[in-house]
């Protein structure tokens, strides 16, 4: 079963109902990408697939069969990313567990909203981050939209 | 020697897609070549021949900074130059370890001491070094050190503008006795101390490459997942399909295991070839169980004993000042009373519990998000019968802890999983896992009588606190000596702030079979709760502004007026909010266990109430935590601590349902999202006492304030966390 990771072609041949975070984690080895919930709630697996934001512990790998699939690991090769350079601007991290999913998410709001309102944000960013360091992301996205 | 972590981009650099299997341990032992090029100046510190400077790290990193925060310390101390300096986790010295509350020293991170108890040692060992390297660059020209000084990473002979990198003098420092009363810096000299200096672990957290305890890898290693009973006190005694388990595809062991620190077991290990196996299997597990003692506890039960206790005659006196008895009775009609309760929370890291472990002859490694090193190594070392010091710990970042992680139970699963199989094993616990078998923020309910004088201040006070007692299972011994009160029960009401001339502080321990374990602001976030929101109530009922009712009673302490003025004149108190919002305040005087440490901090809240629901718009805290080593720091810990607050106060609660915790998952077990992040406004407070601890400290106030807007929203008195629980809502009180 074939699809692209981080702009290289894959192949998986193990059980194509494997959520396709534990083929991203265990399989490719890429562990940005991480496990909160396993329900989707959380936002911690948060990677593109075709560019669209997604959550990835309930989603069975072989949905993505011939798609784009990016991780954190593929967002930028340097931490240039707007959403990266104003992350560290703002030091925004705590713990950092939930950050990868965050920056994911962010990434692909300013593609929908490249000057995203607070109002934006709010229904767009449904991420969790149990260090509440949602005050930090709020200004690091706006940053990123005025940079 | 300390250990060498991993580089962490040089992880990340190392994975190749094509390779598929490529295996890459987290500490590697540094090349001999590199070890050549490197000396060790203290247990602190070790100085390449470059001139990078590496600082251990005893204590963990779970999001409060300490990885950039403590090497500051060393470093402002040693005069390095802050960009060449690297942060590796060290463990296993006594320099690393300290103690906590007369015990056993150990290494670990808790009680928000690490800043305070590390801030002195630090700065000793950055002085012996900077003192050595000057000694030895003296040494290398020949002149007196006296006209040499230390600075950004060189040595300069001051008279002729020479200078040597620390690199250059290194191996040579390190052969000279440190001074064991090397001149510490005044203020005045600090190059790095009081800076806002950007975290040092940022960077590995915004490109993925951060390794936290779900991200080991180690050579050879296997995957396991858990099954456990429903029941807090379950037993497993058969499991049915053991046979048809093990035949699967991937599957290599199944093996029971306790839940520390009891002996019975009521966890099912299945390890595989990968963890989605793993947790395959552990789902068609099919497990004959004996639900134990705890197969008919539920939450309203839980509640009556509280009430009961509430109005028991006797309960175990912490505080007796004057005759509380007295007053109350010759007031009657005029005592003002109000009951308040907490439940059960968990601490819902966003990483679950996770280890992975290889257990070998006479020798046990682990990895880890580790809070406790040392009671790794001690658990391990009864366990397997191997010496403590046969425990080889590493530590990774952690994914979030408030406490949890110092409880080894998931280290231990993943010991007795790879003794199963005799390889490495990194066992995941499920999210539903995680938090239906954690070890809870004890509830609490709390009785609060009191008399107030013709001034309108009161005269006598009596505070009961009752729950599950936390240190009755977790210190029994620190219980007794008190005796047999909780100290962490009745935070900030035992050793009361506020004048009050009489007072009785009692407390009863209502036991239940629940394990029950430290959390972010431990039992303050009960206690300051009780104490707060009554002394906003006695203010309401002397007609007197919350703030200048707090003022009064707090008029022996200029620290505590000082939070208090700085909030209000900050959140501009005297000015009315503006239109639909209300604002409520609380104070607390945080004391750190034992007495390690005294912050002060107060928080003007506004809400609004939006559909029947709180909205809490901005939050403005002043803080006095001594010293600020790092503002940015600080103020991410107080803006962090609100939020948590905030879930704990809106929405979190841990209920019970024929022994078995309800519930599961963030569906029913909600954190506060962005949207309802309020703006938060901090006021540090200059100080010259040593640094306090930060940590906990903005948590407790938070819901007492929030409590009082809501009153003045709604003239409804929100007397029982969570308060966004449907029986808050239709209260009428």
């Amino acid at each position: 079963m074939q699809f692209h990771l981080n702009g290289r072609p894959v192949d998986f041949d193990g059980d194509k109902q494997t959520p396709l975070l534990w083929v991203i984690r265990d399989w490719a080895q890429l562990t940005g990408t991480k496990y909160g919930c396993g329900i989707a709630q959380c936002g911690a697996c948060t990677v593109h697939i075709d560019g669209a934001p997604t959550r990835s512990c309930v989603l069975p790998v072989e949905a993505v069969e011939g798609r784009k699939v990016t991780t954190i690991e593929g967002l930028s090769k340097d931490r240039s990313h707007p959403i990266q350079k104003a992350w560290i601007e703002k030091d925004v991290p705590q713990c950092g567990y939930c950050q990868s999913g965050m920056i994911m998410a962010a990434a692909a709001l300013l593609q929908e909203f490249p000057k995203p309102t607070d109002s934006q944000i709010n229904d767009t960013m449904t991420n969790l981050c149990r260090c509440a360091t949602y005050h930090r992301i709020r200004e690091a996205i706006h940053a990123a939209a005025n940079a | 020697m300390p250990q060498p972590m991993l580089d962490r981009r040089g992880f990340l650099q190392g994975l190749s897609l094509a390779t598929g299997a490529l295996l890459v341990p987290l500490a590697v032992s540094r090349s001999v070549e590199a070890a050549e090029n490197i000396v060790e100046i203290t247990d602190w510190i070790r100085i390449e021949r470059s001139g990078r400077t590496i600082l251990g790290l005893s204590q963990c990193e779970v999001g409060q900074g300490v990885y950039t925060g403590l090497p500051q310390i060393l470093a402002d101390e040693l005069d390095a130059d802050w960009s060449m300096v690297s942060v590796e986790f060290v463990t296993a010295r006594d320099a690393y370890r300290m103690a906590a509350a007369n015990e056993e020293l150990q290494q670990f991170v808790g009680a928000s001491t690490s800043t305070t108890v590390f801030h002195d040692r630090l700065r000793l060992a950055g002085a012996q070094a900077r003192e050595a390297l000057v000694q030895a660059a003296a040494d290398r020209w020949r002149v007196r050190s006296t006209q040499c000084e230390a600075k950004n990473g060189r040595v300069i002979h001051t008279p002729t503008s020479r200078s040597l990198s620390f690199g250059d003098i290194a191996e040579a420092a390190s052969k000279l006795a440190l001074n064991p009363h090397p001149k510490l810096k005044p203020p005045s000299e600090r190059h790095l101390i009081g800076k806002n200096l950007k975290r040092l672990d940022t960077p590995a957290k915004v490109d993925g490459s951060a390794i936290f305890g779900i991200d080991v890898r180690v050579p050879d290693m296997l995957f396991g997942a858990v099954w456990m009973t429903p029941t807090q006190t379950g037993k497993v005694k058969a499991i049915r399909n053991e046979a048809e388990i093990l035949a699967r595809p991937g599957v290599k062991a199944v093996v029971t295991a306790p839940f520390w620190p009891t002996p019975v077991h009521n966890t099912v290990i299945v390890v595989a070839d990968s963890y989605w196996i793993a947790k395959q299997a552990t789902n068609a597990l099919d497990v004959d169980f004996d639900p134990g003692v705890s197969a008919t506890l539920n939450s309203d039960k839980i509640m009556k004993d509280r009430l009961a206790a509430l109005d028991a005659d006797k309960a175990v006196v912490a505080t007796e000042i004057g005759d509380v008895g007295k007053v109350l009775a010759a007031a009657p009609g005029k005592v003002i009373e109000a009951r308040y309760h907490t439940p059960y929370l968990t601490h819902a890291t966003m990483e679950p519990v996770v280890a992975t472990a290889h257990v070998r002859d006479g020798e046990i490694e682990v990895w880890g998000p580790i809070q406790g090193q040392d009671m790794v190594r001690w658990t391990l070392a009864k366990n397997f019968g191997v010496p403590a010091n046969k425990v080889i710990v590493h530590t990774t970042f952690l994914g979030g802890s408030f406490g949890r992680k110092y409880v080894p139970d998931f280290v231990l699963h993943a010991a007795i999983a790879s003794k199963a199989v005799g390889r490495p094993v990194k066992v995941i616990r499920s999210r539903e896992d995680d938090m239906r078998h954690s070890y809870y923020r004890p509830c609490a309910s709390a009785r609060m009588r009191a008399v107030l004088g013709p001034d309108g201040y009161p005269t006598a006070m009596h505070a009961r606190v009752v729950g599950e007692s936390l240190y009755a299972m977790i210190k029994p011994k620190a219980m007794q000596a008190a005796g047999g009160w909780d100290e962490t029960m009745l935070d900030a009401i035992y050793d009361l702030i506020y004048a009050m001339p009489n007072l009785t502080v009692d407390n009863i321990d209502v036991k239940q079979p629940i394990p029950v374990s430290f959390m972010r602001t431990v039992g303050s976030t009960s206690s300051v709760f009780f104490l707060e929101s009554f002394i906003n109530e006695l203010a309401d009922a002397a007609k007197i502004d919350p703030y200048l009712y707090r003022k009064h009673l707090l008029a022996h302490d200029s620290r505590a007026v000082a939070v208090l003025d700085r909030v209000t004149e900050a959140a501009g108190w005297n000015k009315p909010a503006s239109s639909g919002r209300h604002r409520g305040i609380a104070f607390n005087l945080y004391t750190g266990r034992g007495g390690a440490f005294e912050s002060y901090v107060a928080h003007v809240v506004e809400i609004e109430m939006v559909k029947g629901r709180v909205a809490v718009r901005r939050v403005v805290c002043a803080a006095d935590v001594g010293t600020v080593v790092n503002p940015g720091l600080v103020r991410a810990n107080i803006e962090g601590g609100i939020g948590f607050a905030l879930t704990n106060t809106l929405k979190s609660e841990i209920t019970f349902a024929k022994g078995a915790v309800e519930q599961g998952n963030f569906d029913a077990y909600p954190l506060l999202t962005l949207a309802e992040m309020p703006e938060i406004e901090v006021v540090l407070i200059d100080s010259d006492r040593p640094p306090q601890g930060c940590g906990e400290v903005a948590l407790a106030p938070v819901a007492p304030a929030v409590a009082q807007a809501i009153y003045r929203a709604t003239n409804k008195r929100i007397r029982s966390m969570p308060f966004e629980n449907a029986a808050n809502t239709l209260r009428t009180d």
